[in-house]
């Protein structure tokens, strides 16, 4: 099968971030970049995947030059091609001109390649701005069917089987393909690239694909095609450490939660 | 040496001294009674004083040594060698509210801190300034007046050194009362006998540190990782003294075997080095760290380290070079203590060090006594620079035939390390537990000579007794 896998470059969310006063966004500066952990667990299962049922990996980033970083190192685990999509026209896209680029990107390296991909693989969410939002954007722009959260996926008639995890459990889901499949955290991590596939994804041409080269409307991505206008970016509001209530007795306990609660006038 | 037991009345002195922070009897916490290896004992301290200065420290023991109080201090009790316990009694010094980090000095790249600050605070602040506190012992909640106490080293101490080398100066009060300095913000010393090297790895029998100031250095820029998975165990740790031999300085260097990673993965609930690679299973690893101010420059360093292991016989080289990727790395290597405790009821422990390229005999004999002495024996530790924690499990042994056998395989270790040139502690120290070892390695004179030193820091002996030099 012909795979996708769409990635981000995101900030090491090990790390505190910490808003720039002077600019009022986050100081992200000294903070190191790293592919966005479900983009990851979206690429280790693809790769699976592929070694278990043959196939070829793409990877795509919208993204600035630094993102061409990212993409080298989904090479030199499990990807055999990457395409850059590179442009100022895509700079402060909000999830909508993500998803739009990432389709007409699509469209591009489709007709590039000359083949059509069967299975798109997005993480979930992103761990910098979480909104779960590109991959059904995708999928709905592109008009083909969508498979959120999944951590499981084999090949079935006309299209794959898929495990999707829900708060209750599971559904297994058939899915036709061409499909988007968004992928939440699986029983496994990605793998360690070696020295060997290190030094062969360094080789890898990772071409850049403009907003002309891939006939896109400007004016739908970027800040400026942005139906979300980022307002106000703050820091949560620090949490008091809470009160830890524990008396002799169940029935105790409670009502010394109650008397608190009715001291507090919270009733 | 016959100490004189705490009485009401100094107590009461003492409670005037550090007021609401003194504790006796059933307010003692239990914790206070041993340090993280309860095997070698628990010592109840008469009275617990939660020092928040250093005038408090120097009015306790003014009044300890007037009246012949024993005096251990105690940070945060993680020392695996019954540093801290207080084997005669008396006061416990606890100085883990002399937690500030009172200045840098950037300049002269030094930072002076209380005694209490653990490690992990001071790594964590120095790191916001892009500095880097080279000591970095497994455990990041210890304090680092208790890690300058033990000369700690940890996974960097193969490119930087141990503690030792970061210490600049520190305040101390000595036994008396008296509070000195030790030591200069200075690069270099060459102005009589290194009174501060004496007190560094002391255990707090010679004085009690009141104040350090330590030394730092830039934030590598760049770090990469190398996972080393081989077939062969023997191969593996022959691999190590080649990595220095190809002139190659890895910032850490560690070795292990499968039994212990799985045990951490257990532990962990995680995967985290690939068990079976190319078809092959991984019988051993080295987990390896670069730095560098670049990947440029990183590069044919790594490449170079992966020549060298592939000649040893090295299955594969993983790279964990993003910020991600090496903490996973890292995760099973710094889980191995608690893993270890959480597969057994209870466990001794010895962290002997012998030169480098003797790690191969000494690792290959340890796993010989797990047959010869009928007992399981689970060992890492820094290969890169020949220091190794051997740990003996009871498992579901009687209590009896685990000491006993404990005791005979600790003892052939320690031999077998003496034979190789070796020392008795790399980084945990001496405590109470480890004293007859001590002295079997260094012979009367060393011992005698210690004493001595002892005598005239203390000539009460009322600091930490019965630790490092002497036996109550």
């Amino acid at each position: 099968m012909e795979i996708l896998v769409c990635v981000k470059q995101v900030p090491d969310d090990s790390v505190e971030i910490t808003l720039d006063k002077s600019t009022g966004m986050p100081a992200l500066d000294k903070v190191a970049v790293i592919t966005n952990a479900f983009d990851g667990y979206a690429l280790e299962m693809a790769t699976r995947f592929k070694e278990a049922h043959g196939g070829n990996i793409t990877v795509v980033s919208v993204g600035p030059e630094k993102a061409r970083d990212t993409l080298r190192n989904c090479c030199s685990v499990g990807a055999n091609a990457a395409y850059l999509v590179n442009d100022a026209a895509c700079e402060n896209s909000d999830t909508y001109g993500t998803a739009y680029a990432l389709s007409k990107a699509v469209a591009k390296i489709e007709a590039e390649k000359g083949v059509k991909f069967d299975i798109i693989f997005c993480g979930k969410e992103t761990t910098d701005y979480t909104s779960s939002q590109v991959g059904p954007m995708l999928a709905e722009i592109m008009d083909i069917p969508q498979v959120t959260n999944i951590i499981a996926l084999d090949p079935a008639e006309g299209g794959l089987s898929v495990k999707q995890e829900t708060e209750e459990g599971y559904n297994m889901v058939d899915v036709a393909t061409p499909c988007v499949v968004t992928v939440t955290k699986p029983s496994y991590d990605p793998r360690y690239p070696t020295m060997k596939s290190k030094m062969a994804a360094r080789k890898v041409q990772i071409p850049d694909i403009t907003a002309a080269d891939m006939g896109a409307d400007a004016s739908l991505m970027g800040e400026a095609g942005a139906k979300c206008k980022v307002v106000k970016v703050f820091e949560p509001a620090k949490k008091e450490a809470g009160v830890k209530i524990k008396e002799e007795t169940v029935e105790e306990t409670v009502a010394k939660a109650v008397a608190m609660m009715s001291d507090a006038k919270v009733f | 040496m016959g100490y004189n037991k705490v009485t009401p009345e100094l107590i009461e002195k003492f409670k005037e001294i550090a007021p609401g922070r003194v504790f006796t009897g059933a307010d003692i916490n239990e914790d206070y009674t041993h340090d993280e290896m309860p095997i070698y004992g628990k010592y109840d301290p008469d009275v617990v004083i939660e020092v928040a200065s250093k005038e408090e420290i120097s009015a306790v023991m003014k009044l300890c040594n007037e009246n012949l109080i024993p005096v251990s201090a105690r940070g945060a009790g993680t020392g695996l060698a019954g540093g801290c316990p207080p084997v005669a009694g008396g006061v416990t010094l606890v100085t883990t509210r002399m937690n500030k980090i009172l200045s840098y000095d950037l300049a002269n790249f030094t930072v002076t801190v209380q005694p209490g600050v653990l490690l992990n605070t001071l790594a964590e602040d120095a790191a916001k300034q892009g500095l880097l506190y080279p000591p970095d012992p497994g455990e990041k909640f210890a304090t680092l007046g208790g890690n300058v106490s033990t000369n700690a080293g940890g996974m960097r101490a193969v490119k930087y050194g141990t503690t030792r080398r970061y210490v600049r100066s520190m305040e101390v009060c000595l036994a008396n009362g008296d509070i000195i300095r030790l030591g200069a913000n200075v690069a270099k010393t060459s102005s009589g006998y290194s009174l501060l090297n004496l007190v560094i790895g002391s255990e707090g029998t010679l004085a009690i540190i009141t104040e350090l100031t330590l030394e730092l250095i830039p934030q590598p820029k760049e770090t990469v990782s190398l996972i080393v998975p081989f077939e062969d165990i023997d191969a593996c740790i022959g691999a190590v003294p080649k990595i220095f031999m190809a002139g190659l300085k890895p910032q850490a260097l560690e070795f292990m075997e499968s039994e212990i990673v799985y045990m951490a993965e257990k532990y962990l609930e995680r995967d985290v080095f690939p068990h079976v690679v190319d078809g092959v299973e991984a019988k051993a690893y080295l987990l390896t760290t670069f730095d560098g101010d670049s990947m440029d420059a990183l590069d044919p360093i790594i490449e170079k380290a992966s020549e060298v292991v592939f000649e040893e016989g090295a299955i594969d080289v993983l790279v964990a070079d993003t910020p991600d990727l090496r903490a996973k790395a890292w995760s099973a290597r710094n889980a191995f203590y608690e893993a270890i405790c959480a597969a057994t009821t209870e466990l001794d422990e010895c962290d002997v060090v012998v030169p480098i390229d003797k790690i191969p005999e000494l690792l290959k004999y340890v796993n010989s006594l797990e047959d010869e002495v009928g007992i399981k024996i689970r060992s890492f530790g820094h290969a890169g620079d020949g220091n190794v924690h051997v740990y003996v499990l009871r498992e579901d042994l009687p209590r009896e035939e685990f000491l006993e056998k404990a005791e005979i395989a600790l003892g052939k270790m320690y031999d077998k390390a003496n034979e190789l040139g070796g020392l008795v502690s790399g980084e945990h120290g001496i405590g109470h537990s480890k004293f007859d070892y001590l002295k079997k390695s260094l012979g009367e004179d060393s011992i005698d000579l210690m004493y001595g030193i002892k005598k005239v820091f203390d000539p009460n002996l009322i600091l930490n007794p019965g630790k490092v030099c002497y036996k109550l």
